[in-house]
């Protein structure tokens, strides 16, 4: 497979809206001329956005300059997408992957697709795969159930709470879990979470064949990677306490993006992947 | 993939160094309107400027909030990654704080102003900037003529307390403390920092941004209406201990003289980052206030009666509290 780099000036990056039930999501579209694969990226839990996005751009990017097409996009009621946060649900965010991936998929010319998920997007993009779409799947610090994702980042809320908010203020993570448990909302950065959303989340789950401890179908493939990313891939997974814009992720897109080769070269049978 | 939606639009601002992207929230007029194109707004237009904030949208997507609600009201408003943030373009300076606190974002912003003047045919634009943002939005307005106005969300006006150099007599031996003659050298050297403590009582303290508060002066001083929010004090009641605090608010006001035009709020209920949601809606309370004093749209009454179906004694309140919005 050639993935040889594309002059910065090639490249472009069109953002738009894409029409869903109720809402546009905001959606970036790396374009690439004559691309060898595509990528749809699925972004993790709206808490984790802000923190998340500059890395998962430059990832994008990264893609982009060597040939792959990639699109990213924030889910209903997130970021730049319209549509109120606490009248979605993980369905509505399913059903945006399921969206975009057709979408891609009628894109021409025909290439390969991958689609790679961070954190509750792993669920999800793993949960389309699973479904037969895509060539190959690769995740990021993915979740047993989209309620791990939602428990990790409220501990790191309750903790951040315990330095900004006044003592009668002050909550411990048990203690939003207790509200969230009893019927209440809770806020956590800026997001107000239902108690349906924490109730669901515990449904949402990946599915057995590519979770981590059960990749044996997909392993003689070589279609899905999964890795756990540590905190030397903050900000892009937690602890994210700052915001480190700078901080250089390139070994962990070099490391990816070897793999990335390898399995498109794998799935478009050794020949160039437009050949798929 | 559709670039326009009924309330917003997706921009792109080009130059030399690369393309900022952006989202336009458009006003009530203009989305009613479909033959309308953005000459028609000639009004002032808002734009809020990344803080820290990796993405135009903010924390808990504030600012999207925000904008959506001042677009609402009939102020065109504009939110923008600058260059090394979101989706625009660039990489972010190795120093990020250091180069947002010595200016590094105020030509850039100043140009982006007059780049959004003369597409939208804006008659000027107000910045909104929290945090690190408000450092930004001062430097742009100091650089941009174009600049009617500023919302400082939280500003700050010290820099880093960088690592300094052990006192003399840290250096020296720990006998200082201990030893007759180091007792009497302790006692003279507390004495002589109370005295100077003194004597300078009202002057900032040795890590403020000068140079901000230089050009804060500039532009506070010539009559730019400004805005500033703050969140409530939220020193733990139980805390004991903590120094006093340079009051950096008070001496920016005094610093701005007496034509100045600087009004100071308190964001009610809202958290550090302004996100919360008490936080953000008096955010959107105060500075709706404030531009209606400031900056009224011709047509506002009607179209807040007609569009946003607020009631008489909404009206009637804001006339009310309007003159609070002007002078303090």
């Amino acid at each position: 497979m050639q993935t040889a780099s594309q002059g910065v000036g090639e490249l472009s990056e069109k953002a738009g809206y894409f029409p869903v039930p109720d809402a546009h999501l905001y959606t970036v579209l790396h374009q690439v001329t004559d691309p060898v694969a595509r990528v749809l990226l699925v972004g993790p839990f709206a808490s984790e956005r802000h923190f998340s996005y500059r890395p998962w751009v430059r990832w994008a990017r990264y893609l982009a300059a060597r040939r792959i097409e990639v699109l990213r996009f924030d889910y209903r009621g997130v970021g730049e997408s319209t549509g109120l946060f606490e009248d979605m649900s993980f369905d509505h965010w399913q059903e945006d992957v399921q969206t975009l991936t057709d979408w891609i998929l009628t894109r021409s010319p025909k290439v390969p697709l991958m689609l790679h998920g961070l954190e509750l997007g792993a669920i999800l993009a793993a949960r389309i795969f699973d479904s037969g779409l895509g060539d190959a799947l690769l995740l990021w610090s993915a979740p047993a159930n989209a309620n791990q994702a939602l428990r990790s980042s409220l501990v790191q809320w309750a903790g951040l709470g315990q330095l900004t908010e006044s003592p009668e203020n002050r909550r411990t993570a048990t203690q939003y879990i207790g509200e969230l448990e009893g019927g209440a909302s809770i806020e956590v950065q800026g997001y107000q979470w239902t108690s349906r959303l924490w109730r669901d989340s515990f449904e949402v789950v990946l599915p057995d064949a590519v979770s981590p401890t059960n990749l044996s179908h997909w392993a003689s493939t070589k279609r899905v990677r999964s890795v756990n990313l540590g905190k030397d891939a903050a900000p892009l997974v937690k602890p994210h306490l700052i915001y480190d814009e700078g901080k250089d992720l390139s070994w962990l897109y070099e490391q990816n993006f070897a793999w990335v080769e390898g399995v498109l070269t794998l799935v478009s049978g050794g020949n160039d992947a437009r050949s798929y | 993939m559709l670039e326009v939606i009924e309330t917003r639009e997706l921009i792109e601002l080009h130059d030399v160094e690369g393309i900022v992207r952006g989202t336009y929230h458009k006003t009530h007029a203009v989305t009613l309107d479909s033959q309308s194109n953005q000459s028609k707004e000639h009004r002032v237009g808002i734009l809020f400027v990344n803080s820290m904030s990796p993405t135009r949208a903010a924390n808990g997507d504030a600012a999207v909030y925000l904008a959506d609600s001042f677009a609402e009201r009939g102020y065109p408003s504009f939110r923008i990654d600058l260059p090394g943030f979101g989706d625009s373009d660039g990489d972010p300076a190795p120093d990020l704080h250091s180069f947002v606190n010595l200016g590094g974002y105020g030509a850039i912003t100043s140009a982006k102003i007059g780049q959004l003047v003369a597409r939208f045919n804006l008659t000027g634009v107000i910045i909104v900037g929290q945090c690190a943002g408000a450092v930004s939005a001062i430097h742009a307005a100091a650089a941009s003529k174009e600049c009617k106005g500023l919302v400082l969300m939280g500003p700050y006006f010290h820099l880093p307390q960088g690592k300094t150099p052990a006192k003399p007599r840290e250096q020296v031996n720990p006998w200082y403390a201990t030893g007759r003659f180091g007792k009497i050298w302790v006692s003279a050297s507390t004495l002589h920092k109370k005295i100077r403590s003194f004597l300078h009582k009202n002057s900032p303290p040795q890590n403020a941004n000068f140079a901000l508060l230089r050009l804060w002066k500039q532009v506070a001083s010539k009559g730019l209406p400004i805005l500033v929010l703050s969140v409530p004090d939220r020193k733990a009641s139980g805390v004991k201990g903590k120094a006093v605090e340079f009051d950096y608010l008070k001496y920016a006001r005094e610093l701005a003289g007496r034509k100045s035009r600087v009004v100071a709020k308190v964001a009610d209920g809202a958290n550090q980052s302004f996100s919360n949601r008490p936080g953000r809606e008096s955010v959107r309370h105060h500075v709706e206030l404030w531009l209606n004093a400031c900056f009224p749209v011709k047509d506002q009454l009607q179209q807040k009666m007609s569009a946003l179906q607020v009631g008489r004694s909404e009206v009637e309140h804001q006339r009310e509290t309007r003159e609070d919005y002007l002078y303090q």
